[in-house]
């Protein structure tokens, strides 16, 4: 018995020591640094400010268009995502020939390095580029200065292209719900005479429900943590800068504000964290975990 | 029969759009990294230019692309062996010891799935520095080498294999590491191939903490290397998009051997990216 005990500690001490160095102490020393004024260049000792550095947040200009920004890329994402990659999915779940090949199209973008995608874009987007040509040729008119370095097109532009990379893989999730579907529900609504439309709506739809709803938060979860893409292709420029962009930028450059961004940091833990707890309730529900 | 046939064309139709929308992007990528340098790159050269493999004989040549490709593969690999290791290790605790201790442990692997790595950026950039870890391969890789998603899917591959094997071992007197290592984890093979990819993808393509925690020109992975690339002036498109082709390369050849693996790991573990 005792070395059973000894075995488990010896099995599980990688993960204990990555969860107490890697996790649980960041994550406290972020919650007590984000009550002080600690920061790399400061010569003065740091200080507990309590409140202050949230107090300052909260009218911080920049970072209250941070927020604006990630809400618009977050609620202007995910359900066109969602919406794109259902149909995807309906469209390649059907039989027929070279199906595999299509599926993995779709999927390509969505394990390409997002610093590769983000450079294609940036020239796509360019004045001159195939975008803008695209849209001249369909009778749009074009930013002068390309799409990127434009304050009303350059969040959309960045969006758009989000959208692009990722549908591919909720795309496979929604295919993975697809295939539990029993096929004698569709036959018996053939036979009571349903065409395509209805039966998408009135079995599809619903019994996908569950997966959709997973794919959402998912996705939710993921896209308020959006960076890569914008810190190569703006710089946080034209009204791009997400709470992320924020957080490295006040954080990890210039002036090195440890105890500012971790405030800014627990603010945007805090709205993940709703979007967390509903996942863990989604999985509770999808398998017990224990 | 004729309303039929059209249905069918119009379904290939829309599909070929959307493979054509899809593709597009990577397709441009590699014909520019294939271009002459100083091409313009109009839809007439796409088709008609040259194609030259000189841009990526000079990035071998005027920079470090040979050592980004080591640090990325390096990295990359030693962070995929660490996951197969270290998860398996704690999969297997979780799953077949049953204790209060274990479903605490379980509860705190859950918990780090749902939160977001982000929130790390602060504290990780303090530690590595008060560490003096910063700007060292070790910063590139401690954090990452123990994965929860690997820890959740080889936990629940574990409880669906039946235990008589390792307890037959046991009543022969077999120590507990012996059987988990030679009985255990040779069943394991399928889900453990489902972790190292998607791990070796992740960390691949993992751009953020590298550029953060790091400053030394010759600890740069490739997706640093490449936002390093574009704030030179110096650089073309067609170099770049060379650069950039490297580091996609490697992730396409192992998407296209291993298609039916990536796509299953996908939908088992589609809890965290």
């Amino acid at each position: 018995m005792q070395s059973t005990r000894l075995t488990t500690v010896v099995l599980l001490l990688p993960w204990i020591l990555t969860f107490v160095v890697f996790w649980l102490f960041p994550l406290l020393f972020s919650l007590i640094t984000g009550f002080t004024d600690y920061s790399l260049i400061s010569r003065n000792a740091t200080v507990w400010v309590g409140f202050d550095n949230y107090r300052e947040l909260i009218t911080d200009q920049e970072f209250i268009s941070s927020i604006k920004n990630t809400f618009i890329f977050v609620f202007g994402t995910v359900p066109i995502t969602t919406v794109i990659s259902l149909y995807m999915a309906v469209l390649v779940n059907r039989r027929f020939k070279g199906r595999g090949l299509f599926r993995a199209g779709y999927f390509l973008p969505s394990i390409t390095s997002m610093v590769v995608i983000s450079l294609i874009f940036t020239n796509l987007y360019n004045r001159g580029g195939y975008i803008a040509g695209l849209a001249t040729m369909l009778g749009f008119s074009t930013p002068e200065n390309g799409f990127l370095y434009n304050r009303s097109t350059a969040l959309y532009s960045i969006m758009a292209m989000d959208i692009w990379m990722s549908v591919g893989y909720y795309m496979l999730i929604f295919l993975s719900g697809l295939k539990s579907i029993p096929s004698e529900l569709y036959e018996a609504a053939r036979i009571q005479g349903a065409g395509n439309i209805r039966q998408f709506f009135s079995i599809t739809l619903p019994l996908l429900k569950p997966v959709a709803l997973f794919i959402i938060v998912i996705n939710t979860i993921k896209s308020f943590q959006v960076f890569v893409e914008i810190f190569v292709m703006t710089k946080g420029k034209f009204e791009t800068a997400s709470m992320v962009y924020f957080i490295y930028k006040t954080g990890v450059t210039t002036a090195f504000q440890f105890g500012y961004a971790s405030a800014a940091t627990y603010i945007l833990f805090a709205i993940i964290g709703i979007f967390s707890v509903i996942q863990f309730l989604l999985m509770r529900r999808r398998q017990p975990l224990w | 029969m004729v309303a039929e046939y059209i249905k069918k064309v119009i379904h290939y139709i829309i599909l070929t759009l959307i493979l054509g929308i899809m593709v597009f992007p990577l397709l441009w990528m590699f014909r520019v990294s294939l271009m002459p340098a100083g091409s313009l790159g109009s839809f007439v050269e796409l088709w008609q230019g040259n194609f030259t493999l000189k841009n990526f004989y000079d990035l071998f040549t005027t920079s470090s692309m040979g050592r980004y490709i080591f640090n990325s593969s390096f990295v990359a690999l030693i962070v995929t062996a660490g996951n197969i290791l270290f998860c398996f290790m704690t999969a297997y605790a979780l799953a077949r010891y049953r204790t209060i201790f274990t479903k605490i442990l379980f509860v705190s692997v859950i918990i780090i799935l749902m939160i977001p790595a982000h929130i790390l950026i602060v504290p990780l950039y303090v530690l590595m520095l008060k560490a003096k870890l910063y700007d060292t391969y070790w910063a590139l890789i401690l954090p990452w080498l123990v994965n929860p998603i690997g820890i959740f899917l080889l936990k629940q591959y574990i409880e669906s294999l039946p235990s008589t094997m390792e307890d037959a071992a046991r009543v022969d007197g077999a120590g507990e590491f012996r059987i988990i290592m030679t009985i255990v984890m040779p069943l394991c093979k399928p889900a453990l191939a489902v972790v190292a990819i998607q791990i070796f993808f992740t960390n691949w393509n993992l751009f953020l903490f590298p550029y953060i925690l790091t400053s030394s020109e010759s600890l740069r992975t490739l997706p640093v290397a490449l936002a390093h690339f574009q704030g030179q002036q110096a650089i073309d498109w067609q170099h770049l998009m060379a650069g950039s082709a490297i580091a996609v390369i490697p992730v396409l050849v192992i998407f296209i051997i291993l298609q039916k693996k990536i796509v299953s790991g996908i939908t088992a573990g589609a809890v965290k990216q």
